[in-house]
């Protein structure tokens, strides 16, 4: 049997899929889900992707997984969360020197990519969390580059919207 | 170039994405603007922050799912094409009607063996107890089997234990135990047996490999499509334990 199997082709980027999986669905239960029905579409459709590069065909597999499941009668749709949450913020009783050591930068970056927007967290997830190219990245959602360009600029630009409320940004990163 | 102009590409070039002319073009420019190289610096802090988030691992029994569904996956594919093979050779044998139909040869152990592993991939019938701890394994078999198989977790090894069931191999009542290597199951049969031999006999099924050999009254078969050298190291690392 000629082709490619999945055991090579797919698992080594079974971590990629699952942390852009649990992006896409916010929490662990859903992401365990997703990504096991959309390793089981891998395994039926692995001929489609014969030669191609199997990072940006898996993702849009777990993408257009994801956005069946979500249009499913039953299933959970996207609930909006509640980001903004009080501990985000530095605590008024600190003085400043504490509340800077008290902000996580990297906690807080990750709470606000995950307040952001699908369209936009998805971009800037592939990008810079799971190193695509601009190419990769057209390839996974199926919008042209300029598209791409767009969301990764409007997402960054809505992060460090988000982040300068909380604190001046060049003290903050 | 302006800053409107730079402002649409600012992230492309933080990206290394701009084609070479108009990457220059905003070097240039930045190099002469200190409000678009706080920008530039302001971006280059928030992607440092981003690649800095740790990945969300995969949990481990999702990994073994989808390992052992791929594997099982195969097996029914590479079971397809032999039934398939199957239906064309009975097809020809039925046209050339004076050829004798020979009788299938005797199926010995070692065949017997990768039947009971190969059925194991099939449906739902690999596991049923399913633990990675060998004091729940082993408990399990008592009133199923007269006789109670040792049961190791080789996990420290590469090849942690995934449960165990109850087979039939051959005109026998087997304990299975089952273990894994990446993708790849390995079916251990144990049974009591009368006749102790030195050392651990190898055969190898339609591309499964078998290896055999007793211990304590019991003998054992390992089952795998695991490669070989693997499978050796497996079967000593468990005669060892």
């Amino acid at each position: 049997m000629a082709g490619r199997r999945f055991e090579d082709a797919v698992m080594p980027h079974l971590d990629a899929a699952f942390n852009y999986a649990r992006w896409l669905t916010r929490n662990d239960v859903d992401a365990e889900d997703l990504v096991q029905e959309a390793c089981m579409r891998a395994m039926r459709f692995l001929a489609s992707l014969r030669d191609g590069n199997p990072r940006p065909w898996l993702f849009a597999i777990v993408r257009n997984t994801w956005y069946s499941r979500q249009s499913r009668p039953g299933m959970a749709v996207e609930h909006p969360m509640d980001m903004q949450s009080r501990d985000d913020r530095p605590d008024d009783a600190l003085d400043p020197e504490q509340q800077l050591a008290q902000q996580d930068t990297v906690a807080r970056v990750r709470r606000a990519l995950e307040a952001l927007p699908a369209e936009f967290r998805e971009a800037v997830v592939l990008r810079d969390i799971e190193g695509l190219s601009y190419k990769e990245i057209a390839e996974a959602l199926r919008v042209p580059i300029g598209t791409v360009m767009s969301r990764i600029s409007r997402g960054r630009e809505r992060l460090l919207e988000t982040l300068s409320v909380q604190s001046a940004p060049e003290v903050m990163l | 170039m302006t800053c409107a102009c730079l402002d649409r590409d600012l992230d492309a070039y933080v990206d290394g994405e701009l084609p070479a002319e108009a990457d220059a073009a905003a070097r240039t420019h930045l190099d002469g603007c200190a409000s678009c190289a706080a920008r530039l610096r302001q971006r280059q802090a928030l992607k440092r922050a981003l690649q800095a988030i740790p990945y969300f691992e995969t949990p481990p029994g999702v990994r073994a799912t989808i390992a052992l569904r791929a594997s099982r996956m195969r097996s029914l594919r590479r079971l397809g094409l032999i039934a398939a093979a199957a239906v064309v050779v009975l097809a020809a044998a039925r046209t050339v009607t004076f050829l004798p139909l020979r009788p299938a040869p005797a199926s010995d152990a070692a065949q017997a063996l990768v039947d009971g592993h190969v059925r194991s991939l099939m449906a739902d019938h690999l596991l049923d107890v399913r633990s990675t701890d060998q004091h729940t394994v082993k408990p399990w078999f008592i009133g199923k089997l007269d006789f109670s198989p040792p049961v190791t977790d080789l996990a420290g090894q590469g090849y942690p234990l995934v449960g165990g069931r109850v087979d039939y191999v051959a005109g026998q009542l087997v304990a299975a135990l089952v273990y894994q290597r990446r993708q790849h199951v390995i079916n251990v049969f144990v049974a009591p047996s009368g006749t102790a031999t030195a050392g651990v006999a190898a055969r190898s099924v339609r591309g499964f490999h078998v290896r055999r050999w007793t211990a304590g009254g019991m003998w054992f078969s390992a089952v795998s499509d695991l490669n070989e050298a693997e499978l050796d190291a497996f079967v000593s690392a468990l005669r060892s334990s």
